[in-house]
């Protein structure tokens, strides 16, 4: 490895434009040499960004270097004068926004041809554009020629970050820093992005400045990794000895606060099942397609297939967990849940009633026992309107109440769900984030449902809010007997809320278990894919390299024939792409849908 | 996220004072100078317009054939104090012909904007929130009257009856109309795709509930600061028409038709063409200025929400 | 393909708001009050004159015949002769009774295509003074958000809108053409005479434009994607012009499409101050004489031009983002 010195940072600070305020970043040091990559761990509000920016030497307007100096290759790039260091060209840098970082009315190859020439005017155009595609090639981009070409809309997430890494690396800069790339990113997807990058690194022998608000992710680099706190760094070692020795208390609480999904051997008590007992909620067999017009055509339409098949039985008092990736048609089966969308195929009945044969006025009444509560809380509630009134709504929509009656049931609302009855006649605008979820909570609450249905309503909240949260939510079960159903991408939450969980893939269901047996004896490949992508401190059960998925899930309208995986799966074999796997009871209360276990196959795989 | 605003997130969020949106972009309007200054031209003309004619005792209307052509005061010679802005071919005062010309004006002006409001909003809501048949219905008439020029319309309708004030209203409002229909349409649009009307669904409230209750008071205010822009614009079309011979009929003073009939003084009698245009400009730019100021709080409130 | 199954749907959507509009107006004339006839024939004719004048010219049939022969013609590519003018000559003014079921009336598609270039020709050139005017204006006050530049941008633009455009053209016309004769004024004998009448009209259409493109650029230039330009390496000028300009361009095409009603409008009216020959002034002496004929040619071409220009509008939309819905 090439030990040359290429970037050093000596007691940078940056601050706010105004004078007086205290700075955002301050006497921050590091050596960095070419091939290696440095860590950066910030929380958000840290000045994570700041740096990245900082370092990139594109601050905003509003912030300015107040002292230290940026050596690159033995030149401080704040010194005036030293325009030979471009950014573009011998720094590059990739954020955390794939999606608008490049003009939306250009293709994504010509803007990346045209930034090469920018900063590399000696090269001419064809070479350019040449360039572009050999590189849109290998950052695994399928049919690079023809891409090159397509504009960013036409990009999902994934993809674009790969464009924006050929982007970044095109001029063959000496310094890449890459600010919380993965973020934006579903689990397996950004397990390939870091692999991807780890590679290109060596292989480009570039130094990597490597930014994220996870520590998990760093762990996958394992070089010299530095911890950032209010500005400054508060540690600095290689990550290995940070994990078993760290120095600092915010360090401590760091890793501390990093989900653990393997260590503990239980999970939450699964729940005892009672004789005779029915399941509160069938799902069978639903359908449902959405009817797209192709873009520019009259009367052609694309049939996008968000939910195939799905059958499930949710039975009382259970956390029922369906966890997915974007694009697996989640969000759809949460509205057909909460009976916002009618199954084009299939019913849904609840406590033995079939939904669809309910009239309209009976369907209001019959909400009362199924509620929904939505991801984001400050979306989700109605602007400019008081936290009484948006719990009252819920009952005024019934029909009358007197006012007394009315103002006694929200209160008491209002306290079951732990908020202060003083926020009655305040908008929401000051309450917290964890607060205004149990706004959410409380006008579902107040119709004394006997499910809850939770699109990623923990999603938005920090780690304390959520734990503050999940107390509130079985507080709650126990005094009022309800049944959750989490829909959710985070692995790690389910893993500590959920009794059973369903993994969906491609409108289907793939496997369906108990906590405990989903995560320690998945049956099927994606489940263990997924499995061994999610970001944890602790040694994986499952080797990341064995289960490292290839590309991205077909599209919903262009589904291919027989399992919906094969396309991705490392062990598909002939029948995989002919016929549909059903999901099938493998044992007592366990579903997969695979033909590796159909005890025949296995034996011919194998 | 902008670049400036990834300072505000990386720092701890002061509570900001709780405060309707509304009122917000009031305020940040009525700290912009120019608005202001407008806010105050055209409270003073509306005033004077209103307040002046009843009290003097100079007539709009009756001539007096031996006062014609008076310059205006300091201007010219002959001028008398009587008459300070001079008077016209037939000895009629151009002040108090200003002042009245000047109340139509803002008559037809704030009522033809008022009732574009009422219709088009009202029809572009129900299309936008109800969609499908409704939609396709009312965004298809919007497209045929929107091809019909107002002035083809005006020519049409008024150009064969005695104008009234309200026919001329009710053609600027016939006119009008479908921009707004449009422009609270893909509102609507938009505000039921939001998360919170999904919320709301699932308390099992209904579309019209939805619409009137939250949808609506959401909408509304942003399109209604902006709606001051068009008072001005409708007050240049009734001009317009006065010109034509379309608009208030004489010997009632408008200013199209002042400045229409000043055309053959023009070289002797400079300030009959020039005076009401002077008027009409100055009560234009007051309210253009105050409706552009609303128009950029709110584009500024809206955006940093 | 794409593009051409949008110019089919679209060319379809055109001929059914023409064939409304056709329809809208044609029921109007009919409806409203002022019988052509009786313009025609002289007040002081007895009412049997009259009847037999308007049978003859089959207006007392009814409305759906009349405006199924008037189809019928047009598919025809005729639409009709008008009630006023003679095939050579000028109107009659007062007292010459001139028999349009008898004599040889000027075609109206020859009154409105000899017609059609001079409007043509005024809109062309006020598009391009108000884009000469505006550009620079709009593009320095987009980007200087909070410096004189965007003041200035606002002060134009307000003055501009608040300025009636006939009041303007009389005033130019004192004193530019009658105090300092510098331009011609009315009527046309050469290119010279459209200057004033574009420049008036430019003025009216300018203020939209600057204001769209403050608007838009300003917004345009606080996105993501351009600020993040800055650390790839593109120098400011391309970003501006490349980039910035190219997005902020969207709105602005789609304002010229709903602001063209306006311009007709605007059109009319100065060529009717200017004595400008061209559809406009046609327009207002044909409504004024009743003379339906030409009226609904006119509104056909007017509704033609309109959503023709619609049609390209939308192209040059997509052309530009391919996210448009087209």
């Amino acid at each position: 490895m090439d030990l040359s010195l290429i970037l050093e940072v000596g007691d940078l600070a940056v601050g706010p434009a105004t004078p007086g305020s205290p700075p955002i970043l301050d006497r921050i040091s590091f050596r960095l040499h070419t091939s290696e990559i440095l860590g950066i761990y910030g929380e958000s509000g840290t000045g994570k960004t700041v740096l990245s920016r900082a370092l990139a030497n594109w601050l905003p307007e509003s912030l300015e270097y107040r002292a230290g100096r940026i050596i690159f290759a033995g030149q401080d790039i704040l010194k005036k004068g030293a325009c030979e260091v471009r950014t573009g060209r011998d720094i590059a840098y990739i954020g955390s926004k794939p999606q608008s970082s490049l003009d939306p009315t250009v293709p994504v190859g010509v803007q990346i041809a045209e930034k090469l020439h920018s900063v590399r005017p000696e090269w001419n155009r064809r070479e350019c554009r040449e360039r572009v595609i050999q590189l849109l090639g290998e950052v695994r981009i399928p049919s690079p020629r023809e891409r090159y070409w397509d504009y960013p809309s036409k990009f999902s997430g994934g993809m674009m970050q790969r464009a924006m890494i050929v982007d970044a690396i095109c001029a063959e800069p000496a310094v890449l820093i890459a600010d919380n790339v993965t973020q934006p990113l579903d689990v397996t997807i950004a397990a390939q992005i870091v692999a991807l990058l780890h590679d290109l690194c060596l292989r480009h022998k570039m130094a990597t400045i490597y930014l994220s608000s996870s520590l998990p992710t760093l762990r996958q680099f394992g070089d010299n990794t530095a911890i950032l706190y209010q500005g400054r760094f508060v540690e600095q070692q290689p990550f290995a000895e940070l994990l078993a020795a760290p120095k600092t208390d915010y360090t401590r609480k760091a890793i501390a606060s990093v989900p653990r999904m393997w260590s503990e051997a239980d999970g939450p008590l699964v729940r005892r099942p009672a004789e005779g007992d029915v399941p509160l909620m069938r799902v069978e067999n639903v359908y449902r397609t959405y009817r797209a017009r192709k873009r520019g055509t009259f009367n052609s339409y694309s049939n996008v297939q968000a939910v195939r098949g799905v059958t499930l039985d949710i039975m009382p008092r259970e956390n029922f967990g369906i966890v997915g990736e974007s694009g697996c048609g989640k969000s759809t089966l949460t509205r057909l849940l909460a009976w916002l969308e009618v199954p084009d195929r299939g019913n849904i009945v609840l406590s033995g009633t079939s939904l669809a044969s309910l009239s309209p006025r009976e369907l209001i009444r019959k909400r009362n026992e199924f509620q929904l509560l939505l991801q984001d809380p400050y979306n989700a509630l109605p602007p400019r309107t008081t936290v009484g009134r948006m719990i009252e709504e819920s009952l005024l929509i019934r029909g009358r109440v007197s006012r007394a009656d009315l103002r006694s049931r929200v209160v008491a609302a209002m306290a079951e769900v732990g908020l202060a009855a003083e926020f009655y006649d305040q908008l929401p605008n000051a309450l917290s984030t964890g607060e205004r979820q149990r706004i959410s909570i409380a006008r579902a609450l107040i119709l004394d449902p006997k499910l809850l249905i939770l699109d990623e309503t923990l999603s938005a909240l920090d780690q304390r809010e959520q734990a503050r949260l999940i107390d509130l939510f079985s507080k709650l079960q126990e005094k009022n007997d309800l049944t959750y159903v989490f829909i959710s991408h985070d692995l790690a939450m389910v893993r500590k809320v959920c009794t059973r969980i369903a993994v969906m893939y491609l409108g289907e269901m793939v496997e369906i278990a108990d906590n405990r047996q989903l995560f320690f004896d998945p049956q099927h490949p994606y489940t263990k894919a997924l499995l061994s992508a999610a970001p944890t401190l602790e040694d994986k059960l499952f080797d990341p390299g064995d289960f490292l998925l290839e590309g991205e899930p077909p599209s919903p309208i262009d589904i291919p024939p027989g399992c919906s995986f094969a396309s991705r799966c490392p062990k598909a074999f002939g029948r995989c792409r002919v016929e549909i796997p059903k999901l099938v009871e493998q044992s007592p209360g366990r579903f997969a849908a695979c033909h590796l276990l159909d005890a025949g196959e296995a034996k011919a795989a194998a | 996220m902008t670049a400036t605003t990834i300072i505000a997130a990386e720092q701890d969020q002061t509570p900001t004072r709780i405060q309707s949106v509304n009122r917000r972009i009031l305020l940040a309007a009525w700290r912009m100078p120019s608005f202001r200054v407008g806010f105050f031209i055209f409270v003073a003309l509306l005033l004077v317009s209103v307040v002046y004619p009843e009290i003097s005792s100079v007539s709009a209307t009756k001539m007096v054939v031996k006062d014609k052509f008076l310059p205006p005061v300091l201007l010219g010679e002959k001028w008398v104090w009587e008459h300070p802005l001079g008077t016209d071919q037939l000895g009629r005062d151009m002040l108090m012909r200003s002042f009245i010309g000047l109340r139509y004006s803002l008559l037809v002006g704030v009522v033809t904007v008022v009732l574009i409001f009422i219709i088009g909003c009202g029809l572009g809501l129900f299309a936008g929130f109800k969609g499908k048949w409704w939609d396709i219905v009312i965004m298809r008439i919007t497209d045929a009257q929107l091809s019909i020029p107002m002035i083809i319309l005006a020519i049409t309708i008024l150009g064969v009856s005695r104008p009234t004030v309200p026919t001329i209203i009710i053609v600027l409002a016939l006119s009008g109309w479908p921009l707004y229909a449009r422009v609270a349409r893909s509102a609507a649009v938009t505000e039921r795709g939001k998360e919170y009307v999904r919320g709301l669904r699932v308390l099992g409230a209904g579309d019209w509930r939805i619409l009137l209750l939250f949808a609506a008071p959401n909408i509304l205010p942003p399109i209604a600061f902006v709606a001051v822009l068009d008072v001005a614009r409708m007050m240049i079309f009734e001009a317009i028409l006065g010109f034509l011979g379309l608009g208030i009929q004489p010997p009632t003073p408008s200013f199209g038709s002042i400045i229409a009939d000043s055309r053959k003084y023009l070289i002797n009698a400079w300030w009959i063409a020039t005076i009401p245009g002077i008027f009409l400009a100055v009560a234009l730019t007051s309210i253009n200025l105050m409706g552009s100021a609303l128009e950029k709080a709110r584009n500024r409130i809206y955006g940093g929400l | 393909m794409l593009i051409l199954e949008f110019l089919g749907k679209r060319i379809a959507q055109g001929l059914l708001i023409i064939f409304i509009t056709s329809l809208i107006i044609f029921t109007l004339l009919r409806v409203v009050p002022g019988d052509p006839v009786r313009l025609i024939v002289g007040g002081m004719a007895p009412p049997d004159v009259v009847e037999k004048v308007a049978t003859k010219m089959g207006l007392r049939d009814p409305i759906i015949v009349q405006y199924g022969r008037y189809m019928r013609g047009l598919l025809q590519g005729d639409l009709g002769q008008s009630y006023l003018r003679p095939r050579s000559g000028m109107i009659a003014t007062g007292g010459q009774y001139i028999d349009p079921t008898k004599s040889d009336m000027a075609p109206v598609i020859d009154l409105i295509l000899e017609r059609l270039p001079f409007t043509l020709q005024l809109g062309g050139m006020a598009l391009l003074f108000a884009l000469l005017m505006s550009f620079p204006i709009g593009i320095a006050g987009g980007l200087h958000q909070h410096g004189w530049q965007n003041a200035l941008a606002f002060g134009v633009q307000s003055l501009f809108v608040s300025i009636p455009n006939f009041w303007l053209a009389i005033v130019l016309i004192l004193f530019l053409s009658v105090k300092l004769k510098l331009l011609p004024a009315l009527g046309y004998q050469g290119f010279s005479y459209v200057l004033l009448p574009a420049f008036v009209l430019a003025v009216e259409i300018a203020p939209f434009i600057i204001r769209t493109l403050t608007t838009s650029l300003g917004e345009v230039m606080q996105s993501t994607f351009i600020d993040e330009a800055r650390v790839r390496g593109l120098s400011r000028r391309r970003i501006v012009y490349s980039h910035a300009l190219r997005n902020a361009a969207v709105p602005l095409v789609n304002l010229l499409g709903i602001q063209l009603s306006t311009l007709i409008g605007g059109v009319l009216v100065i060529e009717y101050i200017f004595d400008y020959p061209g559809l406009g002034n046609l327009t207002v002496v044909s409504v004024v004489g009743r003379d339906f004929p030409v009226i609904q040619g006119i509104a056909i071409t007017t509704s033609a031009v309109f959503v023709f220009i619609n049609i390209i509008v939308d192209l040059v939309a997509y052309l530009i983002d391919p996210r448009v819905e087209i």
